[in-house]
């Protein structure tokens, strides 16, 4: 045996040797809450599709919008996490997830250029929608500030992902991209719709 | 390095890196209490989230506004503590916290420049506030005088960590990306978000 090879063998029998386990996959307490927190938005595809087509678009729209919506979404998120916290209802919920999907892809794939203020109205309109379902899960929560903070971080990094990939769009294959990813946002937004409607799946 | 000396590197840094904590009962130690006034807050994610938005303010504002706010706030932190332990009572005042990060996330997510004297008001009154919710880890054998300086110290060395990490992101000269000013702005919102679900939180219970 080869005197690196030796070395690697040592190397890698005391690494083995010496693990340690993980403990990955708490479910209680602050970890729990962190958690299913931050997965709460990923694991829901029409939530997950809505956040990046907001950081698409405001990458789309450029400045102010681009740092104005990942701003303003997490405030107005809140005031529908806090209906939800107090299971204050909004009308059909899923729906107007659903539709945030839709029309928000739409307007990424039709490159629609609003003013800035009716921009934010619709962001913030659906923002509400969005906050009102996590907030709802709130209470439940191992932890409830733990689970705030992950699913504020985890809309927060969609919005991120959004916006890297929208800036893309400043060269002009990359621009048909983007609107490409906008038409398939507000086609699954439209499925998503029409299951919640009970015409599809 | 010479051929035998290898070996023994890999396996020294082997040795460190898979090191896990010692269990060495350093809260039954001497200053066993001290480490305990230090843990405490640091196991509380409202203590933990308050104090890296007010470190996350104080920074973003500037050295020369920011820098009472290294003494104030340990100083507030005794000052509750002590306070809430002559009183015997102690308060977690959740509506209280959730409203304090709401007003810290909405000066972090406007650029607000306020000035020096009400940083530190705010410093003094949150450090106070927080300092009298960590009184009721205080059992009847706790060396009151540790825990109290376990306190103040980590809400120093936590301030200034987060104080010098912002400044330092923030402030990088003429060439500091607008990027990072908004990445804080952003955390700031995420912050008055947080604030205004945990004051939902605590009206509803």
């Amino acid at each position: 045996m080869s005197y690196r090879l030796r070395s690697f063998a040592l190397a890698l029998l005391a690494g083995l040797a010496l693990a340690s386990p993980a403990l990955a996959h708490d479910g209680e307490g602050i970890a729990g809450g962190l958690a299913s927190g931050f997965l709460h938005p990923l694991s829901g595809a029409d939530h997950l599709i809505a956040m990046v087509a907001v950081g698409l678009w405001g990458a789309q729209l450029g400045a102010p919008a681009i740092w104005l919506l990942p701003i303003a979404f997490p405030l107005v998120m809140a005031v529908g996490g806090v209906l939800g916290v107090l299971h204050i209802p909004l009308p059909a919920p899923e729906t107007m997830i659903a539709l945030s999907a839709l029309l928000l892809g739409a307007a990424v794939a039709a490159r629609l250029r609003p003013p800035i203020v009716v921009a934010a109205l619709i962001v913030g309109l659906f923002a509400i929608f969005h906050g009102h379902a996590h907030g709802a899960e709130l209470p439940g929560a191992a932890d409830p500030m733990a689970y705030g903070v992950g699913f504020v971080t985890a809309t927060g990094f969609l919005h991120g992902c959004g916006i890297v990939i929208g800036a893309l769009s400043r060269w002009p294959v990359g621009a048909r991209l983007i609107q490409g990813l906008g038409a398939m946002i507000a086609l699954l937004g439209g499925y998503f719709l029409a299951l919640g409607a009970g015409v599809a799946g | 390095m010479s051929g035998r000396s290898k070996p023994a590197f890999v396996g020294a840094l082997f040795l460190l890196l898979s090191a896990t904590t010692a269990d060495a009962h350093i809260i039954g130690a001497r200053l066993g209490d001290f480490y305990a006034g230090a843990a405490h807050p640091l196991t509380d994610l409202k203590d933990v989230i308050l104090w890296i938005a007010l470190g996350m303010l104080a920074g973003s504002l500037g050295a020369s506004g920011a820098r009472s706010v290294l003494l104030l706030f340990p100083l507030g932190l005794v000052v509750g503590l002590t306070t809430s332990m002559a009183l015997n009572a102690s308060s977690e005042g959740a509506l209280v916290a959730a409203g304090a990060l709401v007003l810290l996330g909405l000066l972090l997510a406007t650029e607000l420049r306020i000035h020096g004297a009400v940083l530190g008001a705010i410093a003094l009154a949150l450090a106070a506030m927080r300092g009298a919710a960590n009184a009721g880890a205080i059992g009847p054998e706790t060396n009151r005088l540790l825990f109290v300086a376990g306190l103040a110290a980590a809400g120093y060395v936590v301030i200034a960590l987060v104080m010098a990490a912002t400044l330092a992101f923030r402030d990088n000269g003429a060439a500091t990306p607008a990027w990072r000013r908004i990445a804080i702005r952003a955390v700031g919102s995420w912050f008055a978000a947080l604030g205004l679900m945990m004051g939902g939180l605590a009206l509803a219970s």
